[in-house]
């Protein structure tokens, strides 16, 4: 049992990294108040858990990284939250992330960027780049993230830790704060696979509240296993493209090998539509969040900006001061793509391809394939600023990541390995509600993976 | 002269289910609570919160759908109806959109002018309702209320069928009586669980082609139906016969004025981006589950009507009057039963059940064994038709058995020879004349001496018995 | 594709989003360049084989219908920006009355 000061010390010494939100007299006060409540049979008895700022607590306020919920606190706590405390977790405050969990740098944030754990002038990726590189820095275990097109497997690839995405509809997503809602799952971070997969299987499970969550009981944790005799291990050829960085790929080559050595058998696949992965996000997810959003209109809850003295004024002031940029430019694009008239050239179009993209995941699994091994983004992290310009160029951070999220399946990043000191992440893709399998291979590979040698 | 004008109106109705909680919530949909006591995370629409469908509601809605002859779709879809309004909490309202519930159905009702009508429902929906901004609470301001936001509604879209006013109103009076025979709504338009919006345009009697309409809303009042689209064809036939043309707009009508004013706003034409609502799958419909609500439907009021005519040999039009409510019909059918003089009870029902519901809150007061025992006393002869309608009127008010009633105020009838010849002794011997006159055979006075005998009487005596004696008397 | 400067007007209005003058041109830009990008999804065949694809459950789930204790920890009057005599309040609605 951790106690209230050594969490909060260790968390604060982490401070210059910007990445947790909670003030530090605050965090202590509210864990010396946990430890008494917590329950001591819980699994998770006297862990501490960072929680993204995108979803609801009651200990902290959830501002989701944005100005639009400056100093919100919700009356009720997310699903996945109760049950963290339920077993004994203590929620060890809320971390800094990209506004409203857009984007791939945590640099879209209206509390400031969050720095990379190893190298202050790069990023930790995003969108829950709070919460990877506070357990990158080793200030916590575990931390909880969210996912809509990769935001916890590509900060972890980033900050060298472990990073899973569940199969949609294995953990409840009432108390996260939607961003795209057919794409979002709540993510878990971890210092190893162990400590990730734990804290996932205690938030998953079925939920009244979600109606998009599975009616099944929460995930059950595999053991470690002896060798990956049996697996099949498939490597689509769309994720490792002639550019792909040279450093990623040897550390890609070396994972591989190790999983043939410990008995899986490899073998190259195709799933064609993966080209077009990106450009369907970018439907799906913006047309979802400008609905989403929509509720942030200074009514309810949340700052007002300005007197205004009409409806229209306040909503727009609200709205047009309270979103950062990239936020606003999403939504534009969200409402356009459903706008009269371009609904079935974007939205219904994306829907269809996401179809495409899932079926060609189907057809893989069917002809006996386990799990998909992957980079988990193409390069190492990069720096500040160098993307900020170009949203496209940040939006294919995402490319190897975003199919998961598109046809629902479960994916964990893990590090196998690094280039100049940064780390890089391999992914394995699971088939759906099959998290288990792809735990135990990548517990698997955990132990053998150099993961802070160079590649 | 050029053709008359026809109006062409179609009804939107609006109708919240009767159900304990909300469509997608827990909370209450009680009536009258103070406001904002009965939201959550979800009809507030707070960051993170989501929605979780009410199967009461969609049972409810099922069974409004097959009442209306609409086939029931197994696969339907909630859908984000988007625009920003204060009451309207997430920015969206979750209703059905290219894949609604049910769709074509048919209203049959009958029109002043054109006999039975076949309205068609185009379609049928459930739908969230919004919460209700109050403008005049606050000065400057607008105070919002969301204990209505999440209710749970279907919106009945019906065809432009309606040719006048009094049409839409026939048609919403029958749709209002279906709705609330099956139990899924209480239909009360003061409290707003049913509500009413309509398209109308007119054009040249004989042209086929539908004009530009008009959308007339916030008719909050049954009686002001019939008015407001009064005023608004009006007023179309009066802008085009002025060589003026129709915009397609909303027209809000003021009960108060008895007018319509459009409604003040930049952008007419809505663009609502629809699009499937991701939080909620699809709406399955097991064959079972509609058979489960086709099973819960009660007989229909047409349906009922024509069996009454069949089974109790009623007329149409006292069948129609005794099956306007599931209620009446329900009171009626026990008292056809148990009294076995089906004529009298609808009788009965028709003029002093109905008339004392009317001033007593609709509520039907004297029970119906104690009607069916008040009809077997008239029928022994122990009341007559006069005093049993004392005798209904002081158990409606007091309670009490029709006997015990009756003769506490005295008002059975004497069937005693012996007692009868004593009164007929009497009349005869007071009018000497009129004795003469009859026995010369003027036999037509025989009412003469039944009334004086009644008179003499106070009522009681058994008139039938009464002449027998009478004729007997006067025969000697 | 080219998103003109009306058409993003016209958008910012449908998401009441305030956009400043100065900004119109590099959003306009940035939007063109967003749409043509996603223009790629055309490669989907138009007429209509190819079903849609939504993760999670195929059907919704029934929800008993029942009341259940009010799930807030605290009042709206504890989180809302302007709440008077139990109800929110917001300026006059003008134009949408
Ligand atoms: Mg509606
Ligand atoms: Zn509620």
């Amino acid at each position: 049992m951790s106690d209230a000061k050594a969490v909060a010390d260790r968390l604060v010494k982490a401070k210059r990294l910007n990445a947790l939100l909670t003030p530090p007299k605050e965090l202590r006060k509210s864990l010396n108040t946990q430890i008494a409540a917590a329950r001591p049979t819980g699994v998770l008895y006297g862990m501490p858990v960072a929680v993204k700022d995108n979803i609801c607590t009651l200990e902290f306020t959830t501002t989701c990284g944005s100005r639009i919920l400056e100093g919100y606190r919700s009356p009720y706590e997310a699903t996945a939250v109760a049950k963290l405390k339920a077993a004994g977790a203590l929620i060890a405050g809320k971390t800094n992330c990209d506004e409203f969990a857009m984007g791939s740098s945590t640099e879209h944030s209206a509390y400031g960027r969050v720095l990379h754990p190893l190298d202050k002038a790069r990023v930790p990726g995003g969108s829950s780049g709070g919460s990877a590189a506070l357990v990158g820095a080793g200030a916590l275990p575990a931390a909880l993230g969210s996912e809509t097109g990769g935001s916890v497997r590509q900060p972890a690839a980033f900050c060298g830790v472990v990073g899973i995405k569940p199969t949609y509809g294995r953990v409840s997503r009432y108390g996260l704060v939607a961003f795209g809602s057919s794409l979002d799952q709540i993510g878990v971070f971890g210092r190893s696979v162990h400590d990730a997969a734990r804290v996932l299987s205690v938030i998953s499970g079925r939920d009244p509240r979600d109606s998009t969550c599975e009616d099944r009981d929460p995930l059950r944790l595999p053991t470690v296993p002896e060798s990956l005799q049996g697996f099949v291990v498939g490597l689509p050829k769309e994720y490792f493209p002639p550019e792909l960085d040279p450093a990623v790929r040897r550390a890609c080559d070396r994972a591989i090998r190790m999983m043939k050595e410990l008995g899986a058998a490899v073998r190259e696949v195709s799933l064609p539509h993966t080209p077009y992965a990106v450009p369907t996000y970018y439907v799906i997810a913006p047309a979802e969040a400008s609905s989403n959003l929509a509720r942030y209109d200074g009514v309810r809850y949340g700052p007002r900006f300005n007197g205004a003295t009409d409806l229209r004024s306040l909503y727009r002031s609200t709205r047009g001061q309270g979103f950062g940029p990239e936020v606003r430019r999403r939504i534009l694009v969200g409402t356009y793509v459903l706008s009269s008239g371009y609904y079935d050239a974007y939205y219904r179009r994306a829907q269809q391809m996401r179809a495409l993209i899932a079926q060609d995941f189907r057809n893989v699994f069917d002809r006996g394939v386990d799990l998909l091994f992957t980079p988990t983004v193409p390069s190492p992290a990069f720096k500040a600023g160098e993307k900020l310009a170009d949203p496209i160029a940040m939006y294919m951070s995402d490319i190897f990541t975003v199919t998961a999220n598109l046809a629902g399946l479960p994916a964990i990043s893990l590090p196998i390995g690094r280039v100049k000191g940064l780390p890089i992440g391999g992914q394995l893709i699971g088939q759906a509600f099959l998290e288990d399998e792809m735990i135990e291979a990548a517990y698997a590979l955990e132990r053998v993976v150099p993961a802070t040698d160079e590649a | 002269m050029p053709p008359a004008w026809e109006t062409i109106i179609g009804l939107e109705t609006h109708v919240q289910l009767r159900t304990k909680s909300k469509m997608f919530c827990g909370c209450s949909t009680a009536f009258g609570a103070p406001p904002n006591t009965q939201v959550c995370p979800v009809c507030l629409g707070l960051p993170g919160a989501l929605p979780a469908a009410n199967g009461a509601a969609i049972g409810l809605a099922v069974r409004g759908a097959l009442a209306l002859g609409c086939t029931v779709h197994p696969k339907s879809v909630f859908a984000r109806k988007n625009y920003f309004y204060p009451d309207l909490p997430k920015g969206y309202q979750i209703s059905q959109f290219d894949q609604p519930l049910a769709t074509s159905g048919t209203l049959s009702f009958l029109s002043a002018e054109r006999g039975i009508v076949n309205a068609t429902i185009v379609r049928l929906h459930i739908e969230e309702d919004a919460g209700k901004s109050i403008h005049d609470r606050f000065a400057k301001a607008t105070a919002v209320d969301l204990n209505r936001s999440g209710v749970p509604l279907i919106e009945i879209v019906g065809g432009p069928d309606l040719r006048s006013p009094a049409e839409a109103r026939a048609y919403l009076q029958l749709l209002k009586q279906l709705l609330e025979y099956i139990g899924i709504s209480d239909c009360d338009m003061e409290k707003g669980s049913l509500r009413v919006d309509a398209n109308v345009s007119v054009r040249r009697v004989g042209d086929t082609a539908l004009n530009t309409r008009t959308e007339v809303k916030n008719i909050n009042s049954f009686a002001f139906v019939e008015k407001a689209l009064t005023v608004e064809r009006d007023r179309q036939i009066a802008l085009n016969e002025s060589g003026g043309t129709v915009t397609q707009q909303t027209m809000l009508y003021d009960s108060k004025e008895n007018s319509v004013r459009p409604q003040r706003s930049k952008e007419e034409s809505h663009d609502y981006r629809y699009f499937p609502d991701p939080d909620l799958p699809p709406l399955v419909l097991t064959p079972e589950f509609v058979a489960e609500q086709q099973s819960e439907l009660p007989e229909l009021p047409g349906a009922k009507r024509d069996r009454f005519v069949a089974t109790y040999g009623l007329s149409r039009e006292h069948a129609t009057v005794v099956t306007a409510s599931r209620a009446v019909a329900d009171y009626f059918e026990t008292v056809a039963k148990t009294s076995a003089e089906p004529q009298h009870a609808a009788n009965w029902v028709m003029t002093e059940a109905l008339a004392d519901a009317k001033d007593h809150n609709d509520e039907l007061r004297v029970s119906p064994p104690a009607l069916s025992q008040i009809i077997g006393l008239v029928k022994g002869g122990t009341l007559s038709h006069q005093a049993a309608k004392r005798v209904f009127a002081e158990v409606a008010a007091k309670g009490g058995d029709p006997r015990s009633v009756a003769e506490s105020l005295g008002v059975i009838q004497v069937a005693d020879t012996n007692i009868i010849a004593g009164w007929v002794t009497d009349v005869l011997a007071a009018h000497p004349t009129e004795v003469e006159r009859y026995k010369k055979g003027e036999t037509k006075l025989m009412p003469f001496f039944v009334g004086q005998l009644m008179r003499a009487s106070k009522g009681k005596a058994d008139p039938k018995l009464a002449q027998r004696v009478l004729e007997e008397k006067l025969a000697s | 594709m080219s998103v003109s400067r009306e058409e993003v007007l016209r958008i910012a209005q449908l998401a009441e989003l305030d956009v400043d003058e100065e900004g119109l041109p590099t959003l306009a830009e940035q939007m063109s360049r967003i749409l043509d990008y996603v223009a790629q999804l055309s490669a989907v065949p138009a007429n209509g084989t190819v079903k849609v694809f939504v993760p999670g459950p195929d059907a919704i789930r029934f929800r008993v219908d029942e009341v259940v204790p009010s799930q807030l920890a605290f009042g709206p009057e504890d989180f809302a920006p302007d709440f008077k005599e139990g109800f929110f309040v917001v300026p006059k609605l003008g134009q949408f009355e």
